[in-house]
């Protein structure tokens, strides 16, 4: 058992004074008990170390990030005024005022001619998917046969 | 003698004199970040999460969780920035925060965790090696009360005055100490066993 008087864990802890850490080192020279004392607690803040600091797995998101904005409908008095929502207000009147000045238009016309520009636009993706894919196919062909060659000649195969 | 143990600073803080720069180029920050400067508080937040991740780390011990929780620490720290009246207790403040977000974690979590059980005992029997010591030590922390483990981190690894703990914790300085010397006794039994200390008691 250590003396009492001595507080080692806060001596070890670094949380004595100048003038109580003299006072204390003065007694250990001659106490074997609060050298054990201390040698034990320094054991322990050795061993305890050895316990890394960890790097931070990611990021931590900046205030001014993205996410950490008001949406927009947060901010209306931001939103009401930008270009992008006047653009929108011109464009939802046109549309009205459209709707409005032509009040005979038949929905199953405006449906059919929808459909057929819309199969119209298919087809010719569709015809250019099918280019693109034949172009590659014919690049692939002709790249393998020159590569073929190429192995024949250097590995020093006969060509049949 | 025994003056080395007089360089204790706290495991993950740097030396004293790199200290006394970084609160001064912190005070600077925090100044600017209460401002409403942006940057100058994103700045404080690069120079403070890996503190703040790695105490939250070994006190929620799960990384997911701890990671999370670093997140909400930031967030909150900035709102509340305006509220912080002396910028030189930054520190003590932000891991404040820190140590309420932990614990309201903790709370929601205890049930799950009592089902667990008593992790397993460590063998501690002659010489180990860093990494082996490292995984005791480890071990041996996630042992403690979730306070004494925190009482802990805060002392040895964030180098906190008790004072400072107090304030941090919310609690007398006569409680830190409580709960950081019989955490120190626990982790004395696990990690100094008698064997040991005979070469340096002479």
């Amino acid at each position: 058992m250590s003396c009492s008087q001595y507080d080692w864990k806060a001596y070890a802890l670094g949380e004595m004074t100048a003038s109580e850490r003299n006072v204390a080192e003065g007694h250990a020279a001659t106490c074997a008990a609060c050298r054990e004392e201390l040698a034990g607690l320094r054991l322990t803040l050795d061993a305890m170390s050895t316990l890394r600091e960890e790097e931070v797995p990611r990021r931590i998101a900046f205030v001014s990030d993205k996410v950490f904005e008001p949406r927009w409908w947060q901010r209306p008095a931001q939103w009401m005024t930008s270009p992008t929502f006047a653009a929108a207000m011109v464009i939802a009147a046109a549309i009205l005022v459209h709707a409005f000045a032509r009040p005979g238009t038949d929905p199953a016309a405006i449906e059919a001619q929808v459909n057929s520009a819309v199969t119209k636009a298919v087809v010719v993706i569709e015809a250019r998917h099918e280019q693109e894919a034949a172009e590659w196919n014919a690049a692939y062909t002709l790249l393998n046969k020159q590569f073929l060659q190429v192995y024949r000649q250097t590995s020093g195969l006969a060509l049949q | 003698m025994w003056s080395d143990f007089l360089r204790l600073r706290g495991v993950f803080t740097n030396g004293a004199e790199e200290l006394i720069f970084r609160e001064v180029e912190d005070l600077d920050l925090i100044a600017k970040a209460k401002r409403g400067d942006v940057e100058a508080y994103n700045l404080l937040v690069s120079r403070w999460e890996k503190r703040v991740f790695n105490y939250l780390l070994r006190l929620v011990a799960n990384r997911e969780d701890a990671m999370d929780v670093s997140q909400d620490v930031f967030l909150k720290a900035y709102q509340n920035l305006p509220k912080l009246e002396d910028p030189a207790r930054f520190t003590g403040w932000l891991f404040r925060i820190a140590h309420n977000e932990a614990f309201s974690l903790l709370r929601k979590k205890r049930p799950e965790s009592e089902l667990a059980g008593e992790p397993r005992p460590v063998a501690t029997s002659g010489k180990m090696l860093p990494i082996e010591l490292s995984l005791t030590v480890e071990s041996a922390l996630a042992r403690l009360s979730d306070e004494q483990r925190e009482a802990v981190l805060l002392k040895v690894y964030q180098g906190f005055k008790f004072e400072e703990m107090a304030e941090v914790l919310g609690c007398p300085v006569s409680t830190v100490k409580s709960r950081l010397y019989t955490a120190l006794d626990l982790l004395r039994a696990t990690l100094a066993p008698a064997t040991l200390s005979d070469d340096f008691a002479r």
